[in-house]
């Protein structure tokens, strides 16, 4: 065995330990903006559809047309309704507090 | 003997966790990685992503590691070392890894959802309302207990208001690099590290000077204006910048703890009843929950493991990691905590100019961390001292003070903000049933100014005005109700929708609830009547907080037990 061996192994480890911890801080910050995307994604939908929920919409062939790029948002919106009065722990995830 | 204690904390953690953990794993939850997890099975590409299990690891320490497993041992040291040390550990494996793990897998089990929503399912759909009114009371004492913190820093150690307020300006910068410059992260990174260390350099030449109430004003404007802030300007960068400022914080002071070779000069054990909470004799048992909580076990936690982190995991068995073993490294960090007060506690507080003894420490330890030397001043000291006794001496101490410092307060800050911007969102839920009966005066608290006023407001008044004392047990008591109920529900989970083994969750939850209820009663007959008398409007707010918490308390139990043998209906989520 090289005695040098044991070094590298070790080097190797800190260096994949840094880099998931990086990663790892990188996909927390990611998800903090997601978090505030999200909510912007709301209220954008809000915006194009808001005639369903009494909100003034813009003139409908604008919604028509940028209807099918909203297909993801739909989908995500559709689920996320039904989650909507259990929104604490989601918030909580995002804003820690202790 | 700090080498000692370190080591021995690493192998019984590792030890528990591949024993104790792993039990809960096969014969509690009967963890299966057949069963698709809500991240593969409800892909979406925004909430539910399967996430590498070490990263996710990385990410839920990050959301749950703050100040408080620092503060709450520094505090607890006044009963010796050895009680100190004995709850981390004990709590930490037996209720809190516990309390965290079942929460997490409950969730994942549940398609995400959150524990009230699984309290509502498996107890009562109160439990679930109840839930709210008690985290608003949580976040409103957890403003009070922080700002009470932050206020004992600021005016010990100038450094710290000045790297807390550069730090501001850094992150800000920090945003704006990634945001509007486009930088690549990796760029943006290395100059937000970079900054850091100049932020450090500058708190230590420029410190910043005020007086207390200065800083309590400062921190509730702080509190409205960084909370109504897009995340991305302030928050998100901070809390990024802050995560490096965790990992270099735990490394410096894991190597400080096994290269210092240092005895203890803290007594293993004071008393039973040494003087803690508002200059009471306050007993070790029921009360030591309330002293350590999120280094122990904390409710807060279980809100976490089912918001976002189940929505992530990839496979049923990353749960064991990410749950039970999150909740054993940040005991670990209040392990570092409990060596760092042990071994240089008397010489960095007689450095200071207080009195205090090996053999007066009961009495003199708390007395001597009021005033100018406050409990944080009193981890940031020994931690720097502690890193000073090794070969790391090249840094210099007033750095190290200031890293320590800014570790804490820049996580005090963000636990402001952050609690700002949930207690907006809990008030307008407990409003909710106010709507059908007066549209307006929903719309009134439910605004997002009055929404946040309120809990700011009361949060730093009572910290201006009340002692860290009174306000910091009455935190911790708020934060383990809410891990004894999410532990009642994690006992009703596996008892009712799983069939296996409940005494594992059952045990903990019934001590953890037996506990936390006579502290609250002693709390109320010891600590609020003393207040009281010295102040009415603050004993008298935080005393109503505490009795309406055990009256909530008290229903919770007995939905528990009411609803502990009656049929589940078979819904589709949480159906096996």
């Amino acid at each position: 065995m090289n005695p040098l061996d044991p070094l590298k192994r070790t080097f190797q480890f800190l260096k994949s330990f840094s880099s998931t911890m990086d990663t790892a801080h990188r996909n927390r910050a990611v998800g903090l903006t997601e978090c505030e995307v999200r909510e912007l994604e709301n209220m954008f939908v809000l915006l194009l559809m808001g005639s369903f929920t009494g909100v003034p919409a813009p003139p409908s062939f604008i919604s028509a047309e940028l209807l099918p790029y909203l297909e993801h948002e739909i989908k995500v919106v559709n689920r996320r309704s039904e989650s909507a009065s259990d929104a604490l722990s989601e918030l909580s995830g995002c804003f820690d507090i202790t | 003997m700090t080498t000692l204690i370190i080591i021995i904390g690493a192998v019984v953690y590792a030890a528990l966790y591949m024993i104790y953990g792993r039990k809960m794993e096969s014969e509690v939850v009967k963890a299966d990685n057949a069963i698709q997890t809500p991240a593969h099975r409800l892909y979406d590409g925004v909430d539910y992503v399967p996430t590498r299990t070490s990263v996710l690891f990385g990410h839920h320490f990050a959301s749950v590691a703050g100040a408080a497993p620092i503060v709450g041992p520094v505090v607890a040291m006044a009963w010796g070392w050895v009680p100190a040390l004995a709850w981390v550990w004990f709590g930490n494996i037996f209720i809190g890894a516990v309390h965290d793990y079942l929460a997490v897998m409950a969730s994942v089990r549940y398609d995400g959802k959150s524990i009230q929503f699984v309290a509502s399912d498996l107890i009562n759909k109160r439990t679930g309302y109840l839930f709210y009114i008690l985290v608003f009371f949580l976040l409103v004492l957890v403003v009070a207990a922080f700002a009470a913190v932050l206020g004992g820093m600021f005016m010990s150690n100038p450094g710290i208001p000045a790297a807390a307020a550069y730090l501001l300006i850094a992150a800000v910068i920090q945003g704006f690099l990634m945001y509007k410059t486009k930088l690549p992260f990796a760029v943006s990174t290395a100059i937000g590290i970079a900054m850091l260390v100049l932020v450090i350099y500058l708190a230590g030449v420029f410190p910043l000077e005020a007086s207390r109430n200065f800083w309590f004003l400062a921190m509730f404007f702080y509190i409205i204006i960084a909370a109504a802030l897009p995340v991305q300007v302030l928050l998100q960068p901070r809390d990024y910048l802050n995560a490096w400022l965790l990992y270099v914080g735990l490394i410096l002071g894991g190597l400080g703890a096994i290269f210092a070779f240092q005895g203890f000069t803290a007594p293993a054990f004071t008393s039973f009843s040494p003087i803690i909470s508002a200059g009471q004799p306050t007993p070790f048992w029921p009360v030591i929950p309330l002293i350590i909580a999120c280094g122990s076990l904390s409710g807060f936690h279980a809100l976490v493991a089912s918001g976002t982190t189940s929505k992530q995991i990839s496979s049923e068995k990353a749960g064991l990691a990410i749950g039970y073993g999150v909740m054993l490294v940040e005991g670990f960090l209040s392990t570092i905590v409990v060596i760092a007060v042990a071994g240089w506690g008397v010489q960095v507080m007689t450095g200071a100019g207080q009195t205090i003894t090996t053999a007066g420490w009961s009495t003199q330890y708390t007395p001597a961390m009021s005033g100018s030397f406050p409990n944080a001043a009193m981890f940031s000291e020994t931690w720097a001292a502690m890193i000073g006794d090794t070969w790391l001496n090249f840094i210099p101490e007033t750095f190290l003070r200031i890293v320590a410092g800014m570790w804490v307060s820049s996580f005090a800050l963000t636990t402001l903000d952050s609690t700002n911007r949930l207690a907006r969102y809990t008030l307008a839920e407990i409003f909710l049933p106010l709507k059908s009966k007066s549209e307006s005066l929903y719309r009134f608290f439910s605004n997002r100014w009055v929404a946040s006023v309120i809990p700011a407001a009361i949060g730093v008044y009572l910290g201006w005005s009340g002692s860290f004392g009174l306000l910091w047990p009455s935190f911790g008591a708020a934060n383990q109700l809410i891990a004894a109920i999410a532990l009642l529900t994690g006992t009703a989970w596996v008892s009712k929708r799983l069939k296996t083994k409940a005494t594992y969750a059952f045990i903990p939850a019934m001590a953890l609830w037996v506990t936390v209820t006579a502290a609250m009663v002693w709390y109320l007959a010891v600590v609020i009547p003393v207040t009281w008398a010295a102040n009415p409007a603050t004993g008298g707010t935080v005393g109503f907080i505490t009795v309406a918490m055990l009256i909530m308390n008290i229903i919770f139990i007995i939905d528990f037990f009411k609803t502990k043998n009656q049929p589940l209906a078979d819904t589709e989520i949480g159906a096996e």
